[in-house]
């Protein structure tokens, strides 16, 4: 069948969300196809950046994808974020994909801690999933500009601490104690949600 | 009463992906006893989230979304749950093992020095991961030694102390080269971890340095 994919330049939390629960309750292809359009590009761009050659991105993504439509049941909105999920789902591909290039013999799945039972989640918490992405944004943006850049750059381990350290021209000590610090401000943070 | 958590660089490491496969099962049951843990890392992980959201799009190439409708139409949904992998052997260690090993081979005690047993640990997605349950008998004093590379330690069972203060069950030690340390396992009973080394040792080479410092060589 041939889908049209709507450009989607923006995408809500809300709207991702009911696009979500139509996949997971109905089977909705055109929900997908939305969540396609605007996530399957995002990931490509997200796993080129963390070091995947386009191809390979490519494929992680259509991995990703067609998981978000296998285990649409699974995602829960008291616990993340559409993105986060979407993001969890690809971290695991990506680890998958490595580990099967380097020992090919090995077949099963990688170990997905988001497949484990949980504990039943009470209101408090859904409130913090669903306000998490934003406070994390919010406190991105209070932390001082080069312990935000540092972050996002070995979030994405594009680059090693010392390729960091050289591009930046300081000391290699300097870029962990920095990762070490702007993490410390991030948690606290994202502790203060409590 | 949890006191010994991962560093905040191995949750983010744990939540970026980069944290090798090894210490992250030993993260993995950390968390799955920790709420305060398990936050953290959903902190980090929703800080993926948000990249993700805002980061610039690239192209896919023409026909993705139909190759992804074809695959989901033909239910060719690629090496899922339904065919798992041959269930590995798992030996009765004498405790109740967290859920997160559940894939996971669990080999017999064996004998590696006084009052010291292991038991291997074979991660279904990763035989080569160096991961290892550990069991020492009460008021076991082990020699001092210090770590070659990144140590993981999460205690299930028991409670041991050495300089840096006392672990008991659900504390993860987490030792670096940096740490010299000759920890004392409490009198009043067996201490049981899960351990696990960063890098990829062979495994008799992680034997020879485990042994040897049990042996005083
Ligand atoms: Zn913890």
């Amino acid at each position: 069948m041939a889908v049209t994919i709507r450009d989607e330049g923006s995408l809500s939390a809300p709207e991702a969300t009911r696009l979500m629960a139509a996949v997971a309750a109905n089977r909705d292809r055109v929900a997908f196809a939305a969540l396609f359009g605007f996530y399957a590009p995002r990931l490509k761009a997200f796993l080129k950046r963390s070091g995947m050659t386009p191809s390979a991105a490519e494929d992680v993504v259509q991995e990703t994808m067609l998981l978000v439509w296998k285990k649409a049941s699974y995602f829960d909105p008291a616990r993340a974020g559409v993105s986060t999920w979407i993001f969890t789902i690809a971290r695991n591909a990506r680890i998958d994909r490595l580990r099967r290039e380097s020992r090919p013999a090995v077949i099963a799945e990688a170990f997905d801690p988001s497949d484990q039972p949980d504990a039943p989640v009470s209101g408090e918490q859904a409130i913090i999933a669903v306000e998490r992405e934003d406070r994390v944004r919010e406190a991105l943006d209070l932390l001082p500009r080069e312990q935000a850049d540092i972050l996002k750059m070995s979030f994405f381990g594009e680059v090693t601490q010392s390729e960091i350290a050289d591009a930046i021209g300081i000391p290699l000590g300097t870029v962990k104690s920095r990762v070490r610090l702007a993490l410390g401000r991030l948690r606290q943070i994202l502790d203060d949600l409590k | 009463m949890i006191k010994h958590h991962p560093s905040d660089e191995t949750l983010f490491r744990y939540a970026n992906g980069s944290l090798e496969s090894g210490p992250r099962i030993v993260v993995a049951v950390h968390v799955g006893a920790c709420t305060a843990c398990a936050e953290r890392i959903a902190g980090f992980e929703a800080l993926g989230g948000s990249l993700l959201h805002d980061i610039e799009p690239e192209d896919m190439e023409a026909g993705a979304l139909d190759h992804v409708m074809a695959m989901i139409d033909t239910g060719e949904a690629g090496r899922g749950k339904a065919a798992p992998a041959q269930r590995l052997p798992r030996a009765d260690v004498g405790i109740r093992l967290p859920e997160v090993l559940d894939d996971c081979g669990i080999g017999p005690w064996r004998w590696i020095g006084p009052g010291v047993r292991w038991s291997r640990v074979t991660l279904p997605d990763d035989d080569s991961a160096n991961v290892m349950l550990l069991k020492v008998v009460a008021g076991r004093k082990l020699p001092e030694h210090t770590h070659a590379g990144y140590e993981y330690t999460h205690i299930l069972k028991g409670a041991f102390s050495d300089a840096r203060g006392r672990y008991g069950p659900g504390d993860l030690d987490e030792a670096d080269d940096d740490v010299q340390h000759q920890p004392i396992v409490d009198k009043d009973g067996e201490c049981i971890c899960i351990a696990a080394l960063e890098g990829q040792m062979k495994l008799s080479g992680f034997f020879g340095r485990l042994i040897q410092p049990l042996f005083g060589g």
